[in-house]
């Protein structure tokens, strides 16, 4: 093993590790949001929202996130008439596909605040919105904490599959480095420790806010 | 009656599109210094009888009356409606708590005051402070639900619904839930309420409680009451079948 040619190369890699952590921030901070609108849809009362809503959600949780990245950097351009930036095409699909996941754990942490909560609310006279804003988002919200960073953290993972359609994140320069130093154990055995590092933080983060909500789940 | 507070008349009740009839043809009053407590078999409609009162649940037909006026009854399209200045005027406290465990005792108490009726927070806090000192819970004030036990959580939960200065206090088998030697302190808030002239309705297991709370035992079963009396007639002497059948049932160990 000779790391010397991923060493003088650091600043390649460290521009596509620049790359992959833009393009998951805002996918992540993006859809922190969407998904809980997404989830609130996905309960709607009427079926000509939760339909509609509930079909998006089970596509993207039903298909690759690999053919999704496929299809929509070949199949939208060409059906749509549209062409943006692949960069920007990243951050859509991978936020199509995480709002779906996080819509579906904010669902079920709603669905988690038990019932009899919203008796005591009628009895002490809240209205139903007072209900949801003050007993059932503030329950939800802490117990869908863990899940969401851990989808945040999957998405992270699953960023690398831009590098098959030119977005130069961390995956294609390394690639690119790969081929450029003949070195491939040395640069993917970088990239995969620079992807572990990250994981490895953001789970230890998981862990600790997980210990936090699981005494709120025991309060009850 | 001219002092009824409380007027069920003739009230239905099913669940699942009339596949399980719970109330049929409820009739009840309840008087301003009325501690009712309800027994009877389960399944009989006991709860039920509470929920309704309380504005729970949707009913199929019948009516409750407050102070004479409209309190729940059902609409044109047979959907019901719920008069909900009037339905301010009762407090519940049920089986599990239902303390909301994010927030802190205080708040818990204070949420509802604030929010939904208007009262300043200062003065919300401090009539939290009161109800909690006087209960024996300030202590406990700033602590969260987690923190507390099984009946000091009912306490506080009961302290909740006393917030909002309730007419009638609905009772929903709030010992059930609790250790044996937790049920003793939440009887007692409860009985320190009877004696300050709080009207009940109260739905228990507890046949020495009962007698010992209760102006009248009301006997549910089949969605109807069946028999009601002050409590030493009710034990002593019940009047119809389906009552002695119920006593001896529970004298014997049974699980009713």
């Amino acid at each position: 093993m000779d790391f010397h040619s991923v060493i003088s190369n650091a600043g390649q890699l460290w521009s596509g590790l620049i790359i992959t952590l833009e393009l998951s921030a805002l996918t992540i901070t993006i859809s922190v949001f969407t998904g809980f609108i997404v989830a609130l849809l996905s309960i709607s009362p009427y079926k000509v929202v939760r339909l509609p809503i509930r079909t998006y959600i089970e596509i993207f949780r039903c298909t690759p996130a690999l053919v999704q990245v496929v299809w929509f950097f070949y199949c939208v351009p060409v059906l749509f008439n549209v062409f943006w930036e692949p960069f920007t095409m990243g951050v859509i699909v991978f936020s199509l596909n995480l709002t779906a996941y996080n819509a579906e754990a904010y669902r079920a942490a709603i669905q988690a605040v038990p019932g009899a909560h919203g008796d005591a609310a009628v009895a002490l006279g809240l209205k139903r919105t007072q209900y949801y804003r003050f007993v059932v988002f503030p329950q939800a919200l802490r117990l869908a904490v863990p899940v969401l960073l851990t989808n945040s953290i999957g998405m992270i993972q699953q960023s690398a599959l831009v590098a098959l359609v030119a977005v130069n994140d961390l995956m294609y320069e390394s690639k690119a480095l790969a081929s450029q130093t003949y070195r491939p154990v040395e640069v993917f055995t970088t990239a995969a420790a620079i992807y572990f590092v990250i994981s490895l933080i953001m789970s230890r983060v998981v862990e600790f806010v997980g210990k936090r909500t699981r005494r709120l789940i025991d309060a009850r | 009656m001219s002092d009824a507070f409380i007027k069920i008349s003739n009230l239905h009740k099913s669940y699942g599109l009339g596949a399980l009839k719970v109330l049929n043809g409820l009739d009840r009053t309840i008087a301003r210094n009325d501690r009712l407590v309800i027994v009877g078999p389960s399944g009989g409609g006991k709860s039920t009888m509470l929920r309704c009162v309380m504005g729970l649940e949707d009913i199929d037909s019948g009516s409750i009356e407050m102070n004479g006026e409209s309190y729940i009854s059902t609409g044109r399209n047979g959907k019901t409606v719920i008069n909900r200045a009037l339905q301010k005027q009762i407090g519940m406290v049920f089986q599990h708590y239902t303390l909301f465990p994010h927030l802190t005792v205080r708040q818990n108490l204070t949420l509802a005051p604030v929010r939904a009726h208007g009262i300043s927070p200062a003065k919300a806090n401090e009539k939290a402070e009161t109800l909690l000192t006087r209960f024996g819970l300030a202590a406990k004030l700033d602590a969260h639900p987690s923190k507390l036990s099984g009946g000091q959580k009912q306490r506080v939960a009961i302290a909740r619904a006393l917030m909002l200065d309730p007419k009638l206090m609905l009772f929903d088998e709030v010992t059930s839930a609790l250790d044996p030697e937790l049920v003793f302190e939440v009887e007692g808030m409860m009985s320190e309420l009877a004696d300050g002239g709080m009207p009940m309705m109260i739905v228990t297991h507890d046949m020495n409680f009962a007698k010992n709370i209760a102006t009248e035992i009301v006997f549910c079963a089949g969605g109807v009451i069946v028999e009601s009396a002050p409590p030493q007639a009710f034990f002593g002497a019940p009047q119809m079948p389906r009552t002695r059948e119920f006593l001896k049932t529970i004298r014997s160990g049974g699980s009713e």
